[in-house]
């Protein structure tokens, strides 16, 4: 559900790298790659391969494609922008197949993004607020990259160690993060410990076309904002207006949208949005058009894009004309 | 009948159109068309009568796949001019093949053909277009997807045609190095977004069939000396996947097409330098703006006289192109035909600006107004000298000679019409280039073009790029790259840390950076400035390259867009940004450059004999030199009357660089013969450089900016003799340096000739400067040093230059 529609089965593998530089291209080498999963017992393994010398990347990319080959689904956090495409590099460079382009891949910094962002969104970062973690004595990630060529240089491994003892405590947040969403998206709404949350997961819902629990974390999400989470009121109520909408319920739909009017603080895209689609409501399903106009003479006000208000008046002028017809014709 | 109708009508509107152009041209050279005799004191100094060529057809070479011979046939293309039956020969047949162009001749199926003929025979094949601009690319795209679909439709299959440059979102990126069969890109997009990214793009280096490098003439001085490392690490990456594929280039007249094919690519070339394509007739036209001060020798403003004269024609409702020589005065041309033909404000805009630094949107809108006729007029800077599609205009006229013979006639092709008439007209300014050639019009319409000179092998420029080269496959100890020792090199690299020779012999590169990112092709810097206008809300209007930022951004600079102008607040010069307002007022600014140059190596010197005798001889030399520069103050010039309303000091960061020069040394018992005070004779050093300078530029085919001037007058560094220096405005130096030295007899008989036929009584801005500059004896002493290097010479005749 979190992986965006694509199918994720277990064995799930979590995998991180090390490498050469951020910059990516032909001269960029992944010279860690860590592995990481759950065993029958339940207990986490770690499996880090190192390359020690440049000449044996290619037996190490074949020796991991064998690793990556019994998962059902790849687990890293921001690794759909950076691991996988670095991997992806390495094995076209020696002209193998990257076993990763077939695999679902569930990246978890978008949904970390989504329930967490209004904080930062480093694994550090996440690591301490949500698992309560902390880590002494780590390599910071900036001197990874000069430790290995100081490695590479001089063949002592010692400044490795640190590295290794990094990359194997940045699986275990992952773990320990992707365990935590799965166990929230499991749980639902009640779970939740704060509207953004409860706004996330109702998106998570709404994508995998569960609605009812959709429905109900939107709700919980309503209920649960506070005055300084305004904006996460107003995107729940717009989200189950629309939800509401292409139910076909339309009278709930517009009652939603008039929630959003009565926030305090709502942007003014929403505020708009609202106005505009209760202007159709009125005009076309209650036929209200004293009412409509009311609504579509608000969106305007709210309307700042030139091509919106371009619309808006265009809907103002049909509504008035509408009005001015039923007046001659005694209706 | 319609079709007569039609008929009748453009043959209606082709005959107004010569009759406008004779008119126009009549009322600036009476009663002498079509040609006559060249003048060279009056104001008209030369007409001549370019005639028109009928076309040279051949048929399609007996192998071209007859889907695209049907394709072309739909697309109204049934026969091939000469050079192109040519030049499609040698590329099928596997021969590298570099093709002479003029404007409008159909280069593009030169190459379009035998690439689309590969494809069709065999789709796994792939072609590289390198264009040096990405508007040429988007302008080659157009025409090269209709032609694709044509074949579609003639169930040739699918052929993807893609541009990939800096402007290619990321998320089209991986359908495009999927799909596409033909890649549109530019030299740097290779350099820094496709060769290190090479694993990506494994299938297009393993069907590399064709590479093709348009505009190749563009590839000079600095940006060459790239080009060829770039090629350098392509051809090494297309081994690595086992191709070899055939290079077809096109490039204007240039006197050594072939010869730098070959440097650029470093393989043997073809060369296809008969066009068969047919020519309207054409009158080429040289103008000399009035003398209105002969004693100083102030002309009229070259650019009132362009003015006037795009008038002329502008009023006759011909479409026209001016070409001005710099961004400013693009912007005050712009300026002035508005002024003059601009109806009523919100109408559409009938004049247009055109030059780099511009977005793309607006460029695309001039370029759309030019095709459909809506825009009369654009003046530009060289941004459209190469073959950006804006369709045949009637008059190209020139605000200043282009600076180059190729260049001159790259944009005299931009007018002309294949049925009927054109014209082009180059109006000189008072720099003393312009001068030499405006009266001297058979050195112009006689002399073959100019070389085009790189220098791959420029240490600075070579070790870039073999750092690129080893982040994209690791160098072994047997490998070799460029023209210097590699493994020495490596060796240099290997202890800066950049790469580690390991144990089974491969240079492997071990540093966190994207080296291509640090390596800009076209200057010294990857840099640039962006203007800021901050009148309203701030919005970013334009960018300049590093180096002319100062000059031009500095604080209090009038900065001008579209003949709007803005008013420099404030550089910050760290975070590269100059922040501007809008601003009415009547003057624009130049900056002053102070420069000095110290002697780091003298790689040779002349011997003895040759340019002088004794203690008096002269002594040019070329080598290894120190040049700081420094912006140190600007001037307020009036529009109109360019009078000098003004001037302000200024502090910004000084440039450094260590580069190549020639020096010429002038030693003080040469100067004492002189009967002159030393402030004279000082005098006489400074205009000799001034003159000399413009004399090296014509030698070596470079741009204004290509090449620095500084002297040394005697106490300023300790010595007692004088120095002229013209260097390599490049770190580590262009190759310019020792071909000048050995040009030197050509360099001091042309400064001569330059400054003595001047009418100038003691010296103007057409010979040693304007005498505001230099001194009242700065014109009679300049020639006095250089009749004693002449006659030296002459004395010695017969001993040539000897190479150390």
């Amino acid at each position: 559900m979190l992986a965006a529609g694509a199918l994720v089965r277990p064995p799930f593998i979590f995998f991180d790298l090390e490498t050469t530089g951020l910059s990516g291209g032909a001269g960029t080498h992944a010279f860690l790659v860590g592995c990481g999963w759950f065993d029958d017992e339940g207990g986490f393994v770690t499996r880090q391969y190192v390359m020690t010398r440049y000449a044996d990347e290619r037996p190490l990319l074949g020796t991991v494609a064998g690793e990556l080959a019994r998962a059902g689904a790849l687990v890293s956090f921001n690794g759909k922008s950076f691991d996988a495409p670095v991997l992806e590099t390495r094995y076209l460079f020696h002209r193998l197949e990257w076993a990763g382009a077939r695999l679902p891949h569930l990246d978890v910094l978008h949904p970390a993004r989504a329930f967490w962002g209004d904080r930062s969104c480093s694994l550090g970062a996440l690591e301490q607020q949500q698992l309560g973690a902390r880590r002494a004595g780590d390599v910071p990630g900036c001197e990874i990259p000069a430790r290995y060529f100081q490695f590479v240089r001089s063949g002592d491994a010692r400044p490795l160690a640190a590295v290794l003892e990094h990359n194997r405590l940045d699986l275990l947040s992952l773990a320990g993060l992707a365990a935590r969403l799965l166990r929230l998206v499991r749980a639902g709404a009640a779970a939740s410990s704060d509207s953004r949350e409860a706004l996330a997961l109702g998106r998570v819902y709404a994508r995998a076309g569960l609605e009812a629990r959709a429905y109900e974390a939107y709700e919980c999400a309503v209920r649960t904002a506070t005055a300084s989470s305004g904006a996460i009121a107003s995107d729940a109520l717009r989200a189950l207006a629309c939800l509401s909408r292409r139910a076909k319920r339309y009278a709930d739909a517009a009652e939603y949208w008039q929630q959003v009017l009565g926030l305090r603080g709502c942007p003014p895209s929403i505020a708009r949005e609202a106005s505009e689609a209760l202007a159709i409501h009125h005009e076309h399903r209650v036929r209200d058009l004293a009412e409509a106009k009311r609504f579509a003479l608000q969106s305007l006000e709210n309307g700042m894009h030139t091509a919106w208000a371009e619309a808006g008046r265009h809907r103002l002028a049909r509504i008035e004309k509408k009005i001015d017809r039923r007046l001659a014709t005694g209706d | 009948m319609a079709d007569h109708l039609m008929e009748t009508r453009a043959l209606e509107s082709r005959s107004r159109r010569d009759g406008a152009l004779d008119a126009a041209l009549e009322r600036l050279a009476p009663g002498h068309l079509p040609e006559r005799p060249d003048t060279p004191d009056l104001h008209v100094t030369a007409v001549r009568r370019l005639p028109a060529v009928a076309a040279q057809y051949a048929p399609f070479p007996a192998g071209l796949d007859e889907r695209l011979r049907h394709a072309l046939a739909t697309r109204g293309i049934s026969q091939l001019y000469t050079h192109q039956a040519e030049t499609i020969d040698h590329a099928l047949a596997g021969r590298n093949a570099v093709v002479i162009t003029p404007t409008a001749s159909g280069k593009t199926l030169c190459y379009n053909a035998p690439v689309l003929h590969s494809i069709l025979q065999d789709p796994s094949s792939r072609a590289l277009y390198l264009f040096p601009t990405k508007a040429l690319a988007q302008d080659q795209l157009a025409e090269l997807q209709g032609l694709c679909e044509t074949l579609a439709a003639g169930s040739g299959g699918e052929i993807g045609v893609f541009t990939y440059d800096g402007d290619t979102p990321q998320d089209a990126r991986r359908t495009i190095r999927a799909r596409a069969h033909l890649v549109l890109s530019n030299p740097d997009m290779l350099h820094s977004g496709i060769l290190p990214h090479h694993p990506r793009w494994a299938k297009l280096f393993e069907n590399l069939r064709y590479v093709v490098v348009d505009e190749l003439h563009a590839y000079r001085g600095v940006f060459g000396s790239h080009l060829c490392n770039v090629l350098r690490r392509l051809r090494r990456i297309c081994r690595h996947y086992g191709s070899n594929p055939v290079f077809l280039c096109s490039s204007a007249t240039i006197a050594n097409p072939r010869e730098l094919a070959e440097r650029l690519t470093e393989q043997p070339f073809e060369l296809v330098d008969t066009s068969g394509a047919p020519r309207g007739e054409k009158y080429f036209v040289f103008v000399n703006p009035p003398v209105v001060n002969q004693q100083l020798g102030i002309r009229r403003s070259y650019l009132s006289e362009t003015r006037r004269i795009a008038s002329e024609f502008l009023k006759r409702n011909l479409q026209i192109i001016v070409f001005a020589q710099s961004r400013l005065s693009t912007e005050i041309l712009t300026t002035y035909l508005k002024d003059d033909f601009e109806g009523v404000p919100g109408a559409p805009e009938r004049i247009r600006g055109y030059r780099g630094g511009y977005l793309p949107r607006r460029r695309r809108e001039i370029e759309k107004g030019l095709r459909e006729g809506a825009v009369r007029a654009v003046v530009s800077t060289n941004a459209l000298e190469l073959g950006i599609d804006i369709g045949a205009l009637d008059v190209s006229v020139m605000a200043g000679y282009p600076g180059t013979i190729a260049s001159t006639w790259q944009r005299a092709g931009r007018a002309g019409r294949r049925a009927s008439r054109s014209a082009a007209v180059m109006v000189a300014s008072s720099a003393p280039i312009d001068q030499f050639v405006v009266r001297n019009p058979a050195f112009f319409f006689n002399a073959s073009p100019e070389r085009a000179l790189i220098d791959p092998d420029n240490l600075h420029i070579l070790v870039d790029h073999i750092k690129c080269a080893a982040f994209e496959l690791p160098f072994t100890t047997s490998d070799a790259f460029g023209g210097h020792d590699l493994q020495e090199i490596l060796g240099i690299l290997a202890e800066q840390g950049l790469v580690h020779l390991d144990t089974s012999g491969q240079y492997t590169w071990t540093n966190e950076s994207y080296p291509a990112d640090a390596v800009s092709l076209r200057s010294v810097s990857s840099d640039n400035f962006v203007i800021v206008d901050t009148t309203q809300e701030s919005r970013v209007i334009g960018e300049t390259d590093f180096t002319s930022g100062p000059a031009t951004l500095h604080p209090k600079a009038i900065y001008i867009v579209e003949g709007k102008l803005y008013h420099v607040e404030r550089l910050d010069f760290e975070g590269r940004k100059a922040f501007v307002r809008e601003i009415d007022c009547d003057y624009y600014t130049t900056a002053i450059t102070y420069s000095r140059v110290t002697i780091l190596d003298t790689f040779a010197q002349s011997d003895d004999q040759r340019a002088g005798v004794g203690a008096e001889r002269a002594r040019p030399a070329h080598g290894e030199v120190h040049v700081v520069s420094r912006v140190v103050g600007f001037k307020k010039i009036k529009f109109y009357t360019n009078e000098n309303v003004g001037s302000g000091e200024l502090d910004l960061p000084e440039q450094q660089m260590h580069t190549t020069a020639y020096w010429l040394t002038v030693p003080a018992p040469l100067m004492a013969l002189l009967p002159y005070a030393a402030d004279d004779r000082r005098d006489g050093i400074v205009g000799l450089a001034f003159a000399m300078k413009q004399v090296a530029q014509l030698l070596l085919m470079s741009d204004g900016h290509d090449i620095g001037i500084s002297i040394d007058t005697p106490g300023s560094t300790g010595s007692t003799d004088s120095r002229i220096f013209v260097y390599d405005n490049y770190p580590g130096g262009i190759g310019f340096s020792e071909p000048l030295y050995r040009m030197h007899d050509e360099l001091v008989a042309g400064t001569h000739r330059l400054i003595a036929e001047c009418e100038c009584e003691n010296g103007c801005p057409a010979c040693v400067g304007p005498v505001g500059n230099t001194g009242p004896l700065a014109k009679i002493a300049a020639l006095r040093i250089l009749d004693r290097l002449m006659t030296n010479r002459f004395a010695m005749e017969g001993t040539g230059v000897q190479k150390a």
